[in-house]
């Protein structure tokens, strides 16, 4: 249905146009001014040497989760890479060496050129496996090929680099609740 | 337990209908069947696991319940096990909620216990009991958590016997072939049976009673059967699964091409299943006529040899070289020769072998076409295989192919030129083979380096099976369609009927070009074409022998 949008009453001065624009301008003089007296002040980033702060939720580069033990979490069941919608995950499965566990990946490769961060992996993931998490939003590298992360990539992270209070990372292999997750986890304890 | 006369009576298209109630309507149905199978022609699915057509009726499960009438009014009955009676009166879930209730308590029995492995299981999605809880179950639990469900991966349940067979436990290793989980084992003894009654080896059994019970081999003994694979399908949930594509590949994730199995006459109807240009397993395909429901272990394994040693390109006195240049070279050689043999080949389709005709036809009297296979035929082992690995035999008989093989040995000398399609005769028997050597120029089309393509002093490559449109004529004068799955290792190479036709300038575009000729050439095809031919293929009137 079609809607009338009534446009704006505008007064004589706007109307006029260069009054508006000159407006405009002090702004823009204003701050350029400010930069000459006390750059300090100003409301901009010396990007890249100074880098923004980015929000855990933010959906950045992929990292797979550990178990005590170190191996991955993940249970190669294919659900990312059935819901990724630019299907850039490649799992290959293989029977797991732990008898409590049925399969582990073999292979287990991002394209991330090819991703577009929507985040369903994560979201598919029945074991928490697979998190978005790392901040790492700057991807550079010279070949096609670098933009693959590997399985090894995926999993080479660093508990501290994650707060305390994310304990499924401190449970990792090197992370504050590492000793204790991994006695329990000997002990048949899967959680 | 099930008894192996009580196969079920499956409708036919001519079956004399019988009028009963369902749901309060009047339906017509076949008469003499059950009544899963009569729901079904009117479009009533009925959830069941332990039924199957090709099995005798066991009516274990519970799952496929519906209402009949009786002498006490109307009460739950099995419909797997329930004939149709003229005039009966029958409730579905649709009208009873008696039917809803007793299908969703038998429902959350079998889930009892049963693991939450979904996510990490072969079958799901193509599981039995996914489906049927989606259809009739959707239950909330009421299991107490602080119980918990009964784990069998446990190092408890795991037992061995007193010859040290595993007898328990989420990972048994039945045999060379199958593995077995007892935790999602629902106990319908589908597999029981078809080792019983199909196989005829009665290999498993059920072990123990109630909810102890599980399913086991003899002590000592393996799970080894030429058709153990079978039980792989029949079992409605992940508790059997085939070593060979156990965790290889989801199975939403594949798509189907539906063509015949092409190493055994009876020409087994087969699923080829793919995803990303691989073929990942061979499923059975039922045809009540032909395999039922089951295919050999050594037919299901044959898309392995899709990937293996394939000849993708051509190769000429040992060195490789492109295919369109091999094509090249060899009908220079073809057209340069003196006498021509050509020798066609069962394991090639209608289409490819009538290419090779019609590429003698123009060669005039310089060719010559042989045909016949030195593979010794076998007995036909009453389930899905003729013993026959010539699976095209037929149809090269009825386009007038003869078996001459032998011919061709006495008569090498005669010839400076030999044109094998698609029949490795090297491997077949050497000895025979080495006096076509005499042959100065031998070329093979064949989709693999065999031993005929490295015998041959210019190989083509060409299409597998699995990739190619066209036809067959089995051992009981059915032709069978085959379907292209698009899983060739490159996209130049071309069927054989293309690649002849290239050779002989036929100007064929397409395999219906091909059909064409075979058509002229066989009268029981006319009037045929690949779409009356259909997915379950045809009877030729008056050719099987
Ligand atoms: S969804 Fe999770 S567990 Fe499944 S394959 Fe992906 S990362 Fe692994
Ligand atoms: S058999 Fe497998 S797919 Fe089916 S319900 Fe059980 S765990 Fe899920
Ligand atoms: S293993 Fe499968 S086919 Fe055999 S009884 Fe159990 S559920 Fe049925
Ligand atoms: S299908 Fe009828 S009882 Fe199992």
């Amino acid at each position: 249905m079609a809607r009338v949008v009534p446009r704006p009453e505008m007064t004589l001065a706007e109307k006029a146009y260069i009054p508006e624009i000159l407006r405009g301008m002090r702004v823009t003089w204003s701050h350029f001014l400010k930069g000459f007296n006390e750059p300090e002040t100003l409301p901009v980033q010396s990007y890249p040497e100074v880098q923004w702060e980015i929000d855990r939720n933010y959906r950045a580069k992929h990292r797979l989760m550990k178990r005590p033990d170190g191996e991955p979490r993940c249970v190669a069941c294919f659900m990312c890479s059935t819901a990724c919608p630019a299907r850039c995950i490649h799992i290959e499965a293989t029977e797991s060496d732990d008898p409590r566990i049925e399969k582990k990946p073999a292979k287990f490769d991002i394209d991330l050129l090819v991703c577009v961060f929507c985040g369903l992996c994560a979201e598919a993931c029945p074991v928490d496996a697979i998190r978005m998490d790392t901040k790492v939003i700057a991807l550079a590298a010279d070949t096609r090929g670098k933009f693959v992360a590997t399985k090894e990539q995926l999993l080479d992270w660093n508990p501290a680099d994650y707060p305390a209070s994310d304990t499924q990372s401190q449970k990792a292999p090197g992370g504050l609740l590492n000793a204790e997750a991994r006695a329990r986890w000997a002990q048949g304890d899967a959680t | 337990m099930s008894n192996s006369y009580n196969k079920p009576v499956l409708p036919k298209a001519d079956s004399k209908k019988v009028s009963i109630v369902v749901d309060g309507a009047d339906v017509e149905v076949p008469e003499g069947t059950n009544l899963v199978e009569a729901l079904k022609t009117i479009g009533i699915d009925t959830p069941h696991f332990c039924y199957h057509q090709d099995l005798p009726v066991a009516g274990n499960c519970r799952q496929c319940m519906v209402e009949t009438d009786g002498p006490r009014g109307m009460g739950l009955a099995i419909a797997c096990y329930t004939p149709v009676r003229p005039g009966m009166k029958v409730a579905t879930d649709r009208s009873s909620e008696k039917v809803k209730t007793a299908r969703k308590a038998v429902m959350e029995f079998l889930l009892a216990n049963h693991p939450l492995d979904c996510p990490i299981c072969d079958k799901a999605g193509e599981c039995t009991l996914q489906d049927n809880y989606m259809s009739s179950g959707k239950h909330e639990s009421r299991m107490r958590e602080e119980i918990g469900k009964q784990y069998k991966g446990a190092p408890e349940h795991r037992h061995l016997d007193a010859k040290g067979q595993d007898r328990g436990g989420k990972h048994i290793d039945l045999g060379p072939t199958v593995i077995l989980d007892q935790e999602r084992c629902i106990l319908c003894d589908r597999c029981t049976r078809f080792m019983r009654d199909v196989a005829g080896d009665e290999q498993l059994y059920i072990a123990a009673r109630g909810d102890h019970a599980f399913i086991t081999t003899f002590p000592g003994q393996p799970l080894q059967h030429d058709y153990d694979l079978n039980v792989t399908d029949i079992c409605p949930v992940g508790a059997l699964t085939g070593k060979h594509f156990r965790f290889q590949q989801r199975v939403w994730l594949l798509s189907k091409t539906e063509t015949i199995a092409p190493d055994d006459s009876l020409g087994a109807n087969i699923t080829v299943e793919h995803h990303d240009g691989h073929v990942w397993r061979i499923m059975p395909r039922r045809h009540p006529d032909v395999n039922k429901s089951w295919i050999s272990n050594a037919t299901r394994l044959l898309y392995q040899t899709l990937s293996e040693n394939r000849l993708t390109g051509g190769s000429f006195r040992g060195a490789d070289v492109p295919l369109a240049d091999a094509v090249e070279r060899a009908r220079e050689l073809v057209h340069g020769a003196r006498k021509v043999a050509l020798v066609a080949s069962g394991h090639l389709t209608l289409e490819d072998n009538a290419a090779l005709l019609a590429l003698a036809e123009s060669l005039g009297s310089r060719a010559e076409v042989f045909g016949g296979s030195w593979l010794a035929v076998g007995a036909p082992d009453g389930i899905a295989r003729s013993g026959d690995p010539v699976a095209n035999r037929l149809g090269c008989t009825l386009l007038g192919i003869s078996d001459n093989l032998s011919d061709l040995v006495r008569r090498a000398k005669e010839f400076d030129c030999l044109v094998v399609a698609g029949h490795d005769l090297w491997a077949a028997d050497a000895e025979r083979a080495k006096s076509l050597s005499v042959i100065p120029e031998r070329i093979a089309l064949s989709a693999w380096h065999d031993a005929t393509a490295q015998a041959s002093t210019l190989a083509v490559g060409i299409r597998a099976w699995a990739e190619v449109r066209g036809s067959m004529i089995n051992v009981q004068g059915r032709i069978q369609r085959l379907q292209a799955a698009p899983t060739a290792p490159t996209p130049d190479l071309e069927p054989a009927w293309q690649v002849i036709s290239r050779l002989g300038h036929l100007g064929w575009t397409s395999e219906v070009d091909a059909f064409r000729f075979a058509q002229g050439r066989i009268p029981a095809l006319s009037g045929l074409n690949y779409r009356t031919i259909g997915s379950q293929g045809r009877i030729l009137e008056g050719v099987a022998p």
